[in-house]
């Protein structure tokens, strides 16, 4: 098992190559062969893979603006390169990624529940950005931000696992939070790991913030903290309700700065529960699966 | 800097006696600059060929000829000229082409270059003399020496297509070809089951938008040479997502753009002379002593 800056190397190394999550790969690649698809379905389509979206943001900045990140939206995107456009660069993406796949060693994060997690994280950050009204433009910046929030844990699980394993194992036995336990265990976290991936893919300094700062929102000064806050709150909402799983059995509530700040209630966001379960139950019947 | 136009016709060569007048041959554009008329050439439609021929009598008289080549996109219509333009069969010519190549597609030589291949065309790139470089462009600026700057920018198009705008002395030439107006892709209608709130509305602002940038790419122009294969009607009947502009968007986005001549080109296939005069005398009213700009249809051998 490998901790601290050996980690950090071995991890480095792997995120140059992450696959997309299984739960899409089929779904993408029938929606992206089909002529007839619409640029909604598409865009949902991309949007529900965290690991895939990314990928493909990264692609068309790269392949269009060279180093600058000019299309931070995917919506945007479908606009100014067109549907067949984005469609190619989808089925690369997803295709790439499904054949230079190694086998993985017995997985320790469910990937499924992992999704789910992640998709539910999203879908609440977006809500409450709609009850604080937030401008409709910056409002998909709350569904991606909470989308990609936990994709430190992926290169984690599938290239040191025995790492994360261990990681786990802390957390089960201390009874603390995951973040905890990785700090203990390991000397280092999901949210550096995840920083890491941020910086590689050149996504947005949001994304990059919410990713590092999601489990100690209090010690961040940066410009995105609504943000942050929001994807924090809905984190824990995800955790407490159990949609999901993303190794975190122990969750911390989240500071009363981060409620005040916001000026949202835990009623509120309880509240929102209907609301999330339904568009998670079209986005699962969307992608015809069975979780 | 000066412009000739030698092919004003889109999609495929039309010759003919119902195209004489505004010409059959495809896009092609001629830019001269300072100093000592610097060759510059937009696309190598079939227009290339006779340009080819001027400039062997002209520049080649001169001393070996020295061009650059942009192309807006490598559809068809714009390369196909290629390999019929002289120079490239001279040893001491030395060419310079740019373009942009869509993600996963093969390298700008292999697009352009490789219509020289046995089982299209008698001679193979390999066998060309002149010396030529192939370079890849995305959205850029770029100095191109003496004086002369080039800005480049994204049209909207099935495959990437740059729109160039070339500035010298204060003078400055835009072209917006081939290029159809951003517009909202994602479904409006709320009754509709994909609908997705979100998305509508942040593809309506983000057409806005983009439709904006290209109207500022355009400023203040001397000249703007722009796509308009359709009208409205022709447009919104069943040429959505084609890829081309109409004539009145041209008209209405150049002119809130302050552009001094606006030149409207890529003429359909189907347009005869004849409806094409008709067309310019009709627009040309419906637009007079309400702007300072000039709105011209573009004919082959035009100069400005």
């Amino acid at each position: 098992m490998i901790k601290g800056d050996d980690l950090k190397k071995a991890l480095g190394d792997y995120i140059d190559k992450m696959p997309p999550l299984p739960t899409s790969v089929g779904k993408i690649m029938e929606i992206c062969q089909n002529p007839a698809t619409s640029p909604n379905d598409l865009n949902k389509v991309i949007s529900l893979d965290p690991v895939l979206l990314a990928k493909v943001m990264k692609l068309i900045n790269s392949a269009y603006y060279g180093n600058t990140a000019e299309i931070t939206s995917l919506v945007r995107a479908i606009i100014m390169l067109g549907l067949n456009t984005v469609k190619n660069l989808a089925v690369s993406t997803a295709v790439l990624a499904t054949v230079g796949k190694e086998t993985h060693k017995a997985s320790i994060l469910n990937l499924e529940g992992f999704w789910l997690h992640s998709l539910c994280v999203g879908v609440t950050a977006k809500l409450l950005s709609r009850v604080r009204k937030i401008d409709p433009k910056e409002q998909e910046s709350y569904f991606i931000c909470g989308l990609l929030h936990d994709m430190g844990k992926l290169p984690l699980n599938n290239k040191t696992p025995e790492s994360l394993l261990a990681a786990f194992q802390t957390a089960d036995q201390d009874r603390i939070p995951l973040f905890q336990a990785e700090q203990k265990a390991l000397n280092f976290t999901h949210s550096e790991a995840g920083s890491l991936i941020m910086l590689n893919w050149k996504l947005g300094d949001d994304i990059l913030d919410v990713a590092l700062y999601h489990h100690n929102p209090l010690e961040y000064r940066g410009q995105h903290k609504d943000l942050l806050y929001t994807v924090v709150l809905a984190n824990y909402f995800a955790n407490i309700m159990e949609i999901g799983f993303s190794g975190d059995r122990h969750p911390v509530k989240p500071p009363p700065e981060v409620f005040s700040r916001l000026g949202i209630t835990w009623a509120q966001v309880e509240a929102l529960d209907d609301q999330v379960m339904q568009e998670i139950e079209r986005a699962k019947v969307f992608l015809k699966i069975a979780i | 800097m000066n412009i000739t136009l030698w092919g004003t016709r889109g999609s495929i060569p039309t010759p003919g006696s119902q195209t004489v007048r505004y010409g059959g041959n495809t896009i092609c554009l001629e830019l001269r600059c300072e100093p000592d008329n610097r060759l510059i050439i937009i696309d190598a439609g079939s227009g290339i060929r006779p340009l080819g021929g001027k400039v062997m009598g002209t520049d080649f008289k001169k001393g070996p000829i020295k061009t650059q080549i942009f192309f807006t996109h490598t559809h068809w219509d714009h390369i196909m000229g290629f390999p019929f333009f002289t120079p490239i069969y001279i040893p001491s010519t030395q060419m310079e082409i740019y373009g942009p190549v869509t993600y996963e597609d093969d390298p700008l030589d292999k697009v352009i270059g490789g219509q020289l291949q046995y089982r299209y065309f008698p001679v193979t790139s390999a066998e060309l003399a002149a010396q030529i470089t192939y370079h890849r462009l995305s959205e850029t600026e770029m100095d191109l020496g003496d004086g002369l700057k080039l800005i480049t920018k994204y049209l909207n198009h099935p495959i990437a297509c740059l729109g160039y705008r070339f500035e010298q002395g204060g003078k400055s030439i835009v072209t917006i070809y081939d290029h159809e107006p951003f517009r909202n892709l994602f479904i409006t209608d709320p009754t509709h089951p994909d609908y997705d709130r979100s998305a509508a509305e942040e593809g309506e602002i983000a057409a806005a938008e983009e439709n904006k940038k290209i109207q500022n790419f355009m400023k203040n122009a001397d000249v703007v040479i722009h796509d308009s294969q359709y009208t409205q009607k022709e447009y919104l009947k069943n040429k959505l997502g084609w890829g081309h502009s109409t004539y009145e968007w041209a008209i209405n986005s150049a002119q809130k753009a302050g552009v001094k001549t606006l030149v409207l080109t890529h003429h359909d296939p189907e347009r005869t002379d004849d409806q094409l005069d008709e067309l310019e005398q009709n627009y040309n009213r419906l637009i007079r002593g309400k702007t300072p700009m000039k709105v011209i249809f573009a004919r082959e051998g035009m100069e400005l």
